[in-house]
């Protein structure tokens, strides 16, 4: 979705900045001066819209402290089990739908309309099964991330160009050389959409069920700042985690688009 | 043969694939009862498939799960027409206005791959533990998959049918009204699809996570009482409603589409 | 390989014995080919002409192997083929270079698959990449090239599996005119070079004349052959060569052949659409 705004900017007057980024610094201003005004008019709740300096401050705090580098390193983790046990069986499960035609028509439906439910209302589930340590969210990570990852792996399976596997057969190759040279390269793109996709969900998965129940974590932390009605720091660690998705689905992205222009 | 024989033949064999998945589903359930019966699995942690039917008598007459599914369809209802106004609107205004499209497109489709939903304790500090955070919520969540189908869809309006405008001396007014905006229709719905069964999604969530509303509350309050068979029961009632849902706009993109 | 491509010297490398195929479809069964036997000759440049709809792309995939519900025979140097054969190399009509490959490691694919060094299939893969005239263009993606470009990675990439027979599906039939003559030209060129032993399936009459020895005139539906005929024009040649009088004989008598088997399926054609039609 990130690149459907792929547009001719605007001539770049003599001055050297463009428009469209006068523009945004324009809107940038604009919006922290508003935000800024609101936070000294008295207007609203105490700290429902802090002062910027505060919340700057706590960005500052929070980059710096060792703690919060050890609730991002759990979350982490947590996502990235998630992403490994939920994208491999997302990408086995696909590759088995992709193949069989039959199977397909036995199961496909029934993942394709799970997929888009809630599945945060799992989780108590989930502690039944694994307990309320991260094992719980990583499992709601996983259950979140399979589904978009199989969809989207069976569908680029079923889009392969038939002529490059007739290609390959008519040059006789094995059924492996068919996988690893013919058949994974052809669906490179389904299958890293597919997990920036998974990564999404998971991501949210697993922050959601943190901040139900747990003792660390990012989600923690933040469910935390609410508790003790630490306004400033939600807001500092908002900012830290969106640019962080943010980061993390355009570089799957990209090393996604790279494989079409330098070599396998 | 002949060709009656061949018709005969496919649907035939059309229809062994969907009978077999929904066999393997109900050969599922039988399995995980008998296991649970015999006590191969313990059943204070999966309750037996059996004992979920049976509840939901219960979760009907004791929890008034159909009042609570209203409370949660009209929260949806309610971001979905924010969804609409606004989505819709701002995809359009971005258009109109090339420099804002310019500047704010990325930014929207970054949004689009942010964990919005992990704003909800802070919505609950602005709007407080009531309705409004729920919709809001559900509303912030799907609002940038809309923009960004408007934009789209308006977008990739061909060419040819603009310059048929342009061959009419149409104004900018009937230029939008007439040709840009039924072309860009079918994205639009796309978007709009989208865009509700995020609502849905969200709005479940928050309900669950916050514990106030309808269908998402259900489930926590049944799983604080430690009713394990209800919770498996709601959770079972709140997939089911989401998958017509779905469904259910699936179709109606369809109906309202004719030619795609 | 035999000498200079004289027609009428050698016995056939290739053979095609009394090859026939049904298809199911839910209408009932279709003969897409009838009994269509013929042998190709080491060196020789053959093709085989018909209107669409009479079974070349059929006929195509049975002697690449990629078809095995035929009935009849293809055989290879006297051994019969039951799935690609590794003497024979395809060029497809689809587009069908890999897109993540660059030219040089699309060449080199069949290469690959037989294990060869890296160091040795590149340089095997630039000879052949020469050979097409896209040298310069080694380490381009598919994407970068034109769709003639990609047609001759493609040919490259058959040649340098080192077929002893070229099989060819209508390779040109995806490109605009001029491109196809000038690389008509060039498959000529490489076929004279290599001597190599070519079968090519087209619906195009210059084409067909201007590179065969031989012609095989199919019919529509069922494909059965309907004529062979001798293409009795000096070599080497090139595209110029549909300026000359004899050229314009044969292709003349080659599509009063032709004339009458395309108007059949354009008659059988319409009668489909006004069914399908009627029925809907």
């Amino acid at each position: 979705m990130a690149d459907t705004g792929r547009l001719k900017q605007v001539a770049v007057p003599a001055l050297g900045v463009s428009p469209v980024t006068l523009l945004r610094i324009a809107i940038i201003l604009g919006v922290l001066a508003v935000w800024e005004f609101l936070a000294h008019s008295g207007w609203l709740y105490r700290d429902v819209v802090p002062s910027l300096l505060a919340i700057g401050r706590d960005l500052l705090e929070l980059l710096t402290s060792g703690n919060y580098y050890f609730n991002l390193g759990v979350t982490a983790g947590e996502v990235g089990t998630a992403l490994l046990i939920g994208g491999s069986s997302g990408i086995a499960v696909g590759i088995l739908l992709g193949a069989n035609r039959f199977m397909s028509k036995a199961f496909e439906s029934y993942l394709y309309y799970l997929g888009p439910t809630p599945k945060i209302i799992f989780f108590p589930i989930m502690i039944m099964y694994f307990g309320i340590g991260p094992e719980s969210k990583v499992a709601l990570g996983t259950l979140s991330c399979f589904f978009p990852v199989a969809l989207s792996v069976a569908a680029g399976m079923r889009q392969i160009d038939k002529v490059l596997i007739r290609v390959g057969k008519s040059f006789r190759a094995g059924t492996w050389q068919m996988v690893v040279k013919i058949y994974l390269p052809a669906m490179r793109h389904p299958i890293i959409n597919g997990i920036r996709l998974g990564l999404g969900v998971a991501l949210i998965g697993t922050l959601l069920a943190e901040t139900k129940l747990s003792n660390k974590g990012i989600g923690f932390l933040i469910i935390n700042a609410y508790s003790t009605f630490d306004m400033p720091r939600m807001y500092a660690m908002l900012i830290v985690l969106f640019v962080l998705a943010i980061g993390a689905n355009a570089l799957v992205g990209r090393f996604g688009g790279l494989h079409s222009i330098k070599r396998n | 043969m002949t060709a009656a024989a061949v018709a005969k033949h496919s649907t035939a064999r059309d229809s062994t694939p969907a009978l077999v998945g929904f066999g393997s589903l109900v050969a599922f359930f039988l399995v995980m009862e008998l296991l649970i019966q015999t006590g191969l699995v313990n059943r204070f942690i999966v309750p037996p498939p059996s004992e979920i039917i049976g509840s939901f008598q219960r979760l009907i007459l004791e929890e008034d799960i159909f009042h609570r599914f209203l409370v949660t369809l009209g929260e949806c209802l309610t971001a979905g027409v924010m969804l609409t106004v606004f989505g819709v609107t701002g995809g359009v205004l971005m258009h109109r206005y090339k420099l804002l499209q310019q500047a704010c497109e990325t930014w929207v489709a970054a949004m689009a791959s942010a964990p919005l939903v992990l704003m909800y304790p802070l919505f609950l500090v602005i709007f407080g533990r009531n309705v409004w955070t729920i919709i809001m919520m559900g509303f912030i969540a799907a609002l940038p998959p809309v923009i960004l189908k408007t934009i789209e869809g308006i977008s990739s309006t061909r060419k040819v049918l603009i310059n048929v405008g342009r061959s009419f001396n149409l104004t900018p007014a009937q230029q939008f009204w007439k040709i840009l905006f039924p072309a860009s229709l079918p994205t639009i719905f796309v978007g709009l699809r989208l865009g509700l069964i995020f609502a849905l999604i969200n709005i479940v969530g928050t309900e669950f996570l916050i514990n106030f509303g309808g269908l998402g509350q259900l489930i926590n309050d049944l799983a604080e009482r430690y009713d394990l068979a209800g919770t498996y029961a709601a959770i079972c009632f709140v997939i089911l409603v989401s998958v017509l849902f779905f469904m259910t706009l699936e179709k109606a993109e369809r109906w309202l589409i004719p030619v795609g | 390989m035999a000498p200079a491509a004289t027609p009428s010297s050698g016995t056939a490398i290739l053979v095609a014995d009394n090859i026939t195929v049904r298809f199911e479809t839910p209408e009932g069964a279709i003969l897409a080919v009838d009994d269509v036997s013929f042998g190709v000759r080491p060196g020789e440049f053959l093709s085989v002409i018909g209107p669409s709809g009479c079974g070349k792309s059929t006929l195509f995939n049975v002697i690449g192997g990629l078809l095995s519900t035929h009935q009849g025979v293809v055989s290879v140097a006297g051994e019969t083929i039951t799935g690609p054969h590794k003497s024979i190399g395809m060029v497809f009509q689809e587009e069908s270079t890999f897109p993540w490959r660059t030219v040089t490691d699309n060449v080199a694919f069949p290469l690959e698959l037989i294990g060869m060094p890296k160091a040795k299939r590149v340089e095997r893969a630039r000879h052949f990449i020469g050979m097409v005239g896209l040298d310069g263009f080694e380490n381009r993606f598919p994407g970068e090239l034109s769709g003639g470009m990609r047609q001759r990675v493609s040919l490259a990439r058959t040649l340098a599996s080192e077929p002893k027979i070229l099989l060819m599906d209508e390779p040109f039939a995806a490109l605009d005119e001029q491109t196809r003559l000038l690389l008509g030209d060039k498959v000529l060129q490489i076929q004279q070079q290599l001597k190599q032993t070519t079968l090519l399936i087209t619906h195009n009459i210059t084409e067909a004349v201007q590179m065969s020895d031989r012609i095989l005139v199919m019919t529509y539906r069922p494909g059965k052959v309907k004529r062979i005929v001798d293409i009795d024009l000096p070599r080497p040649r090139t595209s110029e060569i549909v300026s000359s009088e004899s050229f314009g004989r044969y292709v003349a008598q080659i599509w009063s052949d032709l004339r009458e088997e395309a108007s059949r399926g354009m008659r059988a054609d319409e009668k489909h659409a006004l069914n399908e039609g009627a029925a809907s």
